[in-house]
């Protein structure tokens, strides 16, 4: 059996045969194929007439406990499966007259704190009395809906008892699924079960939930039952493995568009907690080794890491790292916890961040979160210069203008957003007006309960629309170009260059050349263009911060992609940098693939000069090194030092792959020998052969030219 | 500025983040010239103390730029690019005319305070071990690498000084306080084959290598391994007797021949120099090693 890793190396043995074989099994798509042959419950066109949206859903989740297969694999440690197809495709996987009825939900971290600490017995307490306070007031079908939800989650709890009852070797199950998620957690093992009934109900009902600070939650059990000897790490080691490895229960294999592992089931793990000590235990370890081992990429996996992070922990990191597959990246905890405490988070309540299941960071347990991207590269060629009808007489006027231009595309979309609301009540709070229900993700996100108000209609604590600024590279390197062709070097009117660029440098090889080779750009530590970034990123932050107050959303910023510069490439004109109309440019806050000449410290740098602080949700840095640059003791103190600069430069979100572009060719000819090779998306992995061509030939390209020496 | 500061020097190349020239994370600056000329040189670039005209045919766009070069250097006969060396002052007109950046001059002169400058930008990755190399060509050849060396200690940063170890005595005694460790390469123990394959013989730089020793340098010994050219066990004896007899030696490192440099002679429009009869073979490299660390 071989986990595969790009670097080609053995991967450690510490899990026993079984786990290991139930490993492969299950990243060679056997659960997924499984969860395929049942898409979805039907509830029926007759039963569902004259009820309204959420009794047709407490209904769809009612009859998904009631009839979706129970799964139990051969020697599972934990119970709990979901089962049907039509969650991987991110829908309630109920359909009446053959039609889902309803979306579901992702990027959101649930509160699995009081999941362990009051069982679903504490929250239904909370359930109830709202229901009592609600009743016979508009919140009233809300809150009946959280106890039909509740005794939904129940009937698939019992279904699962009944099923492991006297079943031999699933005696432990049995014995845990009696007590969680029903009552607070005893024990580790009945911990990590109880996280895990939970995070696959919520799946089965097709959400997409992120995990959080696992190695937190977990702590206080697991050093509970190693001081009573109750527990060893090893037997600690292979129930966390059996979380792992049930989690890849929706690879299905074959090609499917932007892969198979995106269902945003992160993991954060390390960093300091409420009381600013450091919270990193045995469990963060134990995260890693399976990491190490398996290579299971499902649950990407972030490290928080501050100044005073422990050699022992990024030498680990590191270690996992070299591996390949993306599956580690690291938050800067100091700038974070600086971010949101300076965008208004109390302190105690910023110590808790993890993210929404990808990587922008979040409260868990507490947020609404979603995001809105766009092309910033689109503004400046469509908006700004008119698709290139409009010139400037000055780099200021371009720049102020296409600020202008930015603030009027944000401001619109603010527009967009004021008008979800019927204004505020009486006591100052804005209505949303109503949304899809979705009340299996409300019971497990503090505020909804208490307020009787659904997870998509301001029920959360925070209440988040995150901007998020993509292409911002080629905007930068778009407008240093400029200023430098034009402005500084005179090579060409404004004019002359906009007419070379509607006619896609048709005619204009030498001067394309030139603009490619003779500049430094984004990514190169060059301060004169990382200015432009700097300067840029700081605009739009501040364009954000006016939009809050004008709507029940605040909209701190961000910075990604995600792979839209594939669908964003058709629609782009050709650039002042020297790239052809359509070319797939770059990614996240990334450079521009092929720009970056100078190595990955370069790439930092210029990457930090941004003040990112101002980006409470994240900016996103892809780090790609080559396995021979990592290779050996060097090769992980190169990985330890880049983090460590990372973190003392200022940086925010940094996702290291070791990537060798020829394995990947190779991978793209022979799929059949790299089934379970992993490569980082964007905040979240695929295996690359599930990848669709133009994904493939995308990380391809964005790997051509990884730096590193 | 202080003296040392405003001393200019002759640049290759400065690479960041470099993994295999020493501890940790390192920038290497190449010093160009040497007075080597080692057959099997990866960094053929270098040997020439001057600056040299590099041409990539491959990136050549044949756009004729090059052409407004007054000495008549480049010419385009019948499509092809055709550089006259003989003309050529390396002033570097036509690397800043040429849009494809295919035509690079070799040889920056840079000052002391530039490079240090360039240094320190990754000093947040240098942690506890990393630092600056000085590598080239030979980094000694220049007299003005002492003053780098100054300046680089000066600014707080570890100093790895890359060495053939073929310099002026003075030059070392020099060099030995300000550089943290040497990686000394030993090319041939036998002196009459060092003087057929590097043009000089072994003799000044086995001297100098006691002279730095006798100083308590941290020296680390890099074996460069040639088949058929130093794949002989009464090399490897040697060469485990000079390490053994060094007072404060590092592990001492294998360097096997590989062919990435010879491509670069073509840039300086050399026939290729790729040497793959060079590469030495694991059986040859694990005796080696057998013998080194007996």
């Amino acid at each position: 059996m071989i986990f595969q890793s790009v670097n080609g190396t053995e991967r450690p043995v510490r899990l026993c045969e079984q786990t290991r074989l139930f490993a492969a099994e299950s990243l060679g798509h056997r659960y997924g194929l499984d969860t395929e042959k049942v898409m979805s419950v039907g509830i029926g066109s007759d039963a569902v007439f004259g009820l309204s949206d959420i009794e047709k859903y407490d209904l769809a989740i009612k009859t998904i406990a009631e009839q979706a297969p129970i799964r139990i694999c051969e020697g599972e440690k934990l119970s709990g499966a979901a089962t049907l197809g039509l969650g991987i495709r991110h829908l309630v996987p109920a359909t009446c007259g053959g039609e889902p009825v309803f979306p579901s939900i992702s990027h959101l971290t649930v509160d699995f704190e009081s999941v362990l600490k009051l069982g679903t017995d504490g929250i239904r307490a909370k359930a109830e009395k709202a229901y009592q306070k609600y009743k016979n007031t508009n919140k009233e079908p809300f809150a009946k809906s959280c106890l039909n939800c509740l005794d939904a989650f129940e009937t698939y709890r019992q279904r699962y008892l009944d099923a492991l009852k006297n079943k031999p070797g699933y005696e432990a199950n049995y014995k845990n699924l009696q007590n969680v998620p029903k009552k607070p957690a005893g024990n580790y093992y009945e911990a990590v079960q109880s996280i895990w009934f939970t995070f696959s109900f919520l799946r089965l009902c097709g959400n997409w939930p992120g995990i959080g600070r696992l190695d937190l939650l977990l702590k206080p059990y697991l050093e509970k039952d190693l001081s009573e000897g109750v527990l060893t790490l090893d037997q600690a080691r292979e129930i966390l493995a059996h979380f792992f490895i049930k989690g890849c229960e929706w690879i299905r294999g074959g090609d499917c568009g932007s892969g198979d592992a995106q269902h945003y089931q992160n993991i954060v793990i390390s960093g300091v907690g409420e009381n600013g000590a450091d919270i990193t235990n045995d469990v963060t370890y134990l995260i890693l080794d399976i990491i190490e081992e398996t290579g299971i990429s499902d649950f990407p996996t972030t490290v928080r890491i501050n100044k005073n992070s422990s050699e022992k922990l990024l030498r680990r990191a590191a270690e996992v790292i070299r591996f390949g597959g993306g599956v580690v990246a690291v938050y800067n905890e100091d700038l974070i916890l600086k971010s949101l405490t300076s965008y208004g988070y109390d302190r105690n309540e910023a110590v808790k961040f993890a993210n929404d299941g990808c990587w922008e960071v979040q409260i868990p347990g507490k947020t609404y979160f979603t995001y809105h991207p766009f092309d910033s590269l689109q503004i400046l060629q469509k908006t700004t210069l008119d698709g290139y009808k409009r010139a400037f007489d000055s780099f200021e006027s371009l720049y102020a203008r296409y600020i202008k231009d930015l603030g009027d595309y944000l401001n619109g979309f603010l527009s967009d957003m004021c008008a979800c609301f019927d204004g505020k009540d009486e006591d100052g709070n804005w209505i949303r007006k109503p949304v899809f229900p979705c009340t299996v993700i409300a019971l497990f996100e503090q505020g909804c309960i208490e307020k009787g108000l659904s997870y998509l209609e301001l029920g959360p604590v925070y209440n988040v629309i995150s901007p998020h600024i993509g292409g911002l590279a080629d905007t930068v390197d778009f407008l240093y170009a400029v200023k430098k062709l034009v402005f500084d070097d005179k090579k060409v009117t404004f004019e002359e260059l906009l007419k070379i660029l509607s006619d896609n440098w048709e005619g204009y090889e030498p001067l394309r050349q030139y603009a490619l080779n003779k500049y430094d750009y984004y990514g190169n530590d060059n301060d004169e263009v990382d200015g432009i970034c700097a300067r840029l990123l700081s605009d739009f932050a501040d364009i954000c911060a006016g939009l809050d107050g004008k709507c029940g959303y605040n909209f701190p910023g961000g910075v990604s992609t995600f792979g839209r510069q594939l669908e964003w490439s058709p629609h782009r004109l050709a650039c002042a940098h020297g790239r052809r109309a359509h070319e797939v440019l770059a990614a996240n806050a990334s450079p521009t693939p092929g720009t970056d000449k100078t190595g990955a410290t370069a790439i930092i740098r210029s990457y930090c000069k941004n003040d990112l602080a101002k980006l409470p949700t994240g900016a996103a840095l892809d780090i790609k090194l080559l396995p021979s640059s990592v290779k050996g003791e060097d090769g992980i103190g190169a990985i330890v030092s880049l983090i460590r600069g990372f973190v003392m430069l200022g940086g925010f979100f940094m996702q290291p792959d070791v990537v060798d572009v020829s394995v990947l060719r190779d991978a793209q000819k022979n799929p059949e020998n790299y089934q379970n090779l992993s490569v980082r998306v964007s905040g979240w992995n695929a295996r690359f052969v599930t990848l669709n061509k133009e994904w493939q030939d995308m990380v391809i390209g964005q790997n051509e030219f990884g730096c590193g020496c | 500025m202080n003296s040392d500061a405003a001393v200019k020097l002759t640049v290759t190349e400065i690479q960041r983040y470099c993994m295999h020239d020493g501890p940790g994370v390192r920038t290497v600056v190449f010093l160009k010239g040497c007075p080597l000329r080692c057959l099997w040189c990866h960094n053929p670039e270098a040997q020439d103390p001057s600056p040299q005209l590099l041409f990539y045919n491959k990136k050549c766009v044949g756009c004729g730029m090059c052409r407004k070069c007054e000495r008549g250097v480049h010419s385009f006969d019948g499509g092809g690019h055709v550089i006259d060396r003989r003309k050529c002052t390396a002033c570097g007109k036509c690397e800043a005319l040429c849009p494809a950046s295919a035509l690079q001059i070799s040889g920056k002169r840079m000052s002391v305070s530039d490079i240090v400058g360039l240094c320190l930008r990754d000093a947040a990755f240098y942690g506890d071990t990393g630092g600056v190399t000085l590598s080239g060509g030979e980094p000694l050849f220049q007299p003005g690498a002492v003053a780098l060396l100054r300046e680089l200690k000066k600014a707080g940063l570890d100093t790895v000084l890359e060495t053939c170890g073929y310099v002026k005595p003075d030059m070392i005694k020099k060099a030995v306080p300000l550089t943290d460790t040497f990686l000394w390469d030993i090319k041939d123990t036998d002196g009459l084959r060092h003087e057929k394959y590097t043009g000089k013989p072994n003799g000044l730089i086995i001297s100098n290598l006691r002279l730095a020793d006798s100083y308590h340098a941290k020296i680390r010994l890099r074996f460069i391994l040639i088949n058929g050219v130093n794949t002989d066990i009464k090399h490897y004896k040697a060469c485990a007797e000079l390490y053994r007899s060094l007072s404060n030696a590092d592990t001492p490192e294998i360097i096997p021949y590989h062919a990435y440099g010879g491509v670069k002679s073509t840039f300086l429009g050399l026939p290729d120099s790729e040497r793959r009869d060079f590469i030495p073979t694991e059986e040859q490299i694990k005796e080696f090693k057998k013998y080194l660390f007996m």
